[in-house]
């Protein structure tokens, strides 16, 4: 038996985060972590974060995790890997699976940050090899850098759903339709819009009807569910795929505290142990953080780990009371204002139609996944103005403000409340420097130059692929929902550190194409 | 739990085959749909006497993918919300475990 002052179960952004905060408090902290590598799922997040500065936003989630490590690992955490954490019993004992081994240890607080499983859904065939979890598929393509398949079919438009599908498509698949049961696109809908752009075809208010094949998935058939679920005859599509995506919700891992004897409680986030807003359990110095008391965003996870491990620091004493308070007051206004917006958990299952500002929300993104032509136009961040300037297609009320940070000029403006649509100064001049193209999170923003050259446009737009394009290739321009509509050229190829991977394509289009085109592919049949 | 002892106020309806009856729900255990909606109607209304009954969530993964599936399931044959039935008691060791890894007590400080 080992006495540590703080046992931290999971060595996630829920975990790492609170670690930190308790061992720079003073407290001994050991973090146990039932994977090879520490970071949860920090590490297949490759996308850059949304959210504002404390958030860690247009941050990629890898940096992130790497960032924790080093923190923990500078305030002297013992980060344990290969630990399988398999009890958790009266007093806080704690026995791990080490080496083939039983150890016991006992904390005087106890942090379970243990996470999520994915959910499943069945259908004819959904145990043949070949239907997979997304996150299965992220951890295949980003820690392990192997290809899932080649053609993907993806179910669940939710976040996890559409930035896996991206991912997919990053990682060279083809993907050849996003479906969901649901009559409206789950995730934000500048996720959905830039994989509809790259060519995805969305289908709402389908379901699969059956996974084919003997051996593994050959193909899939989906088909249309009315607004009972029932499947309407006659609206079955095939597709050839050899790899089927469920990415259909999460399910929090609340086994140890329910073992611990928690109270826990049923909700439309999962089986989850009642807290109080520190993360305490009913069970003294017994704390939860992160996915396991609530499925949420790892943005969230980050700041729910940094409460708890200040918490378990007042609950020892290393803390007083008001310490404690005057600590944590800045997080849970954090905390806060990330469940704000038409996405916040108290809006799940509400049916939105106008956005805080009081605009109708575009229904072609909800339904097909891109903003259609007629309804862009309506939103505060997409207008027209001599030379160049950004184009900020952002059209929902989601927690984040890059865009208005990196502006050096001022133009972009969201104000003091972070899920405004961001809107256009048209006082201040844009330089065309592109750093709000490459901070948006949601590749939302494009640098718009509709006098170019008589009769052409400059686009400039966020691109995240390989290979990359060069100066004075030529391609073809697509529109937002990724059909081929002009050709164009590409004139400019930006690539700077500070852009952190997102390099600026610019291209020449015709003008009159300059609202519709989107984005670039190389014309191939030259060099076939 | 109270919407599960509502039910015994009237009769689950009579148990009616259906299509897919014998799509496979816990596959470490091999327990289908249609076993799980049988053994509803045997008088196992709670998740804990299904897993007893029929070892479903047993198996290699200890229910990480099945008993959400599970719980639907027992949940529309009693007609009650999958919010409505508590989840299985959970038990160490959380994670499969070799049994002479679990009798394998570790002495020497690490």
């Amino acid at each position: 038996m080992t006495r540590y002052d703080l046992i931290i179960v999971g060595a996630g952004p829920a975990g790492l985060s609170a670690a930190i905060e308790a061992a720079k408090q003073g407290l001994k902290v050991i973090v146990f972590d039932e994977n090879a590598k520490p970071g949860g799922q920090l590490f297949k997040q490759i996308h850059k974060f949304f959210g504002s500065k404390e958030h860690k936003a247009k941050i990629r989630g890898f940096k992130i995790g790497e960032e924790l490590l080093k923190e923990a690992n500078d305030f002297g955490v013992e980060v344990v890997l290969n630990a399988i954490v398999i009890g958790l019993y009266l007093d806080k004992e704690v026995t791990v699976n080490i080496n083939d081994e039983i150890r016991h240890y006992k904390g005087d607080a106890v942090i379970v940050a243990t996470g999520a499983s994915e959910n499943m859904v069945t259908f004819d065939g959904w145990t043949l090899p070949g239907v997979i979890g997304a996150g299965a598929a992220q951890t295949m393509m980003n820690l392990h850098s192997v290809r899932p398949g080649n053609k993907v079919l993806m179910l669940g438009s939710g976040n996890v759903g559409l930035v896996v599908s991206f991912q997919l498509l990053q990682a060279g698949c083809e993907v050849v339709a996003l479906v969901d049961a649901a009559p409206k696109v789950g995730g934000y809908g500048v996720h959905a819009a830039k994989v509809a752009r790259c060519g995805v075809s969305f289908y709402l208010s389908h379901t699969i009807i059956k996974a084919e094949g003997e051996e593994c998935v050959k193909g899939v058939t989906i088909g249309e569910v009315d607004s009972r679920w029932r499947l309407v005859p006659g609206t079955e599509k095939h597709f050839e795929v050899d790899t089927i995506c469920l990415a259909v919700g999460l399910s929090p891992m609340s086994q140890l505290l329910k073992m611990a004897g928690c109270e826990m409680k049923n909700t439309p986030a999962g089986y989850v142990p009642k807290c109080d807003e520190t993360g305490e359990t009913n069970i003294p110095g017994l704390f939860a953080a992160g996915d396991v008391s609530g499925i949420e965003e790892a943005s969230s996870a980050m700041i729910e780990g940094r409460i708890a491990g200040l918490a378990a620091a007042e609950n020892l004493g290393f803390l007083d009371k008001e310490e404690l308070s005057e600590k944590i007051y800045e997080l849970k206004k954090a905390l806060l204002s990330l469940r704000e917006g038409m996405f916040a958990p108290g809006n799940r299952g509400k049916a939105i139609e106008k956005t805080e500002e009081g605009i109708d929300l575009s229904i072609n993104l909800l339904k097909k996944g891109y903003v259609g032509e007629t309804e862009i136009e309506r939103f505060p961040g997409v207008t027209r103005k001599k030379g160049v300037h950004p184009v900020i297609e952002c059209t929902q009320n989601i927690p984040c403000n890059p865009c208005q940070d990196v502006c050096p000029k001022k133009c972009i403006k969201i104000g003091d409340k972070i899920t405004s649509l961001p809107t256009l100064d048209e006082t201040k001049e844009c330089s065309g420097c592109g750093m709000c193209v490459a901070a948006c999170s949601g590749q939302a923003i494009f640098l718009m130059n509709e006098e170019f050259e008589p009769g052409f446009a400059a686009i400039t737009l966020p691109y995240e692929f390989l290979p990359l394009p060069s100066k004075g290739d030529k391609g073809m321009a697509l529109d937002r929902s990724g059909k081929e509509i002009c050709e164009a050229e590409i004139i400019d190829v930006k690539t700077k550190q500070v852009f952190d991977h997102t390099h600026l394509l610019t291209m020449k289009v015709p003008v009159n194409m300059a609202g519709k085109s989107r984005f670039f592919v190389v014309r191939r049949q030259e060099n076939e | 739990m109270s919407n599960v002892n509502n039910r015994f106020k009237k009769d689950l309806d009579k148990f009616i085959t259906e299509f897919d009856d014998d799509l496979i729900i816990c596959r470490c255990e091999e327990v289908t749909k249609g076993e799980i909606r049988r053994a509803v109607h045997d008088g196992m209304y709670t998740l804990t006497e299904i897993r007893r009954y029929l070892r479903s969530g047993m198996g290699l993964c200890q229910g990480q993918t099945c008993q959400i599936l599970v719980k639907g399931i027992v949940a529309k044959e009693l007609g009650i919300s999958p919010m409505d039935l508590e989840p299985v008691i959970s038990r160490s060791p959380t994670r499969p475990i070799e049994m002479k890894v679990l009798g394998n007590e570790g002495k020497e400080a690490l």
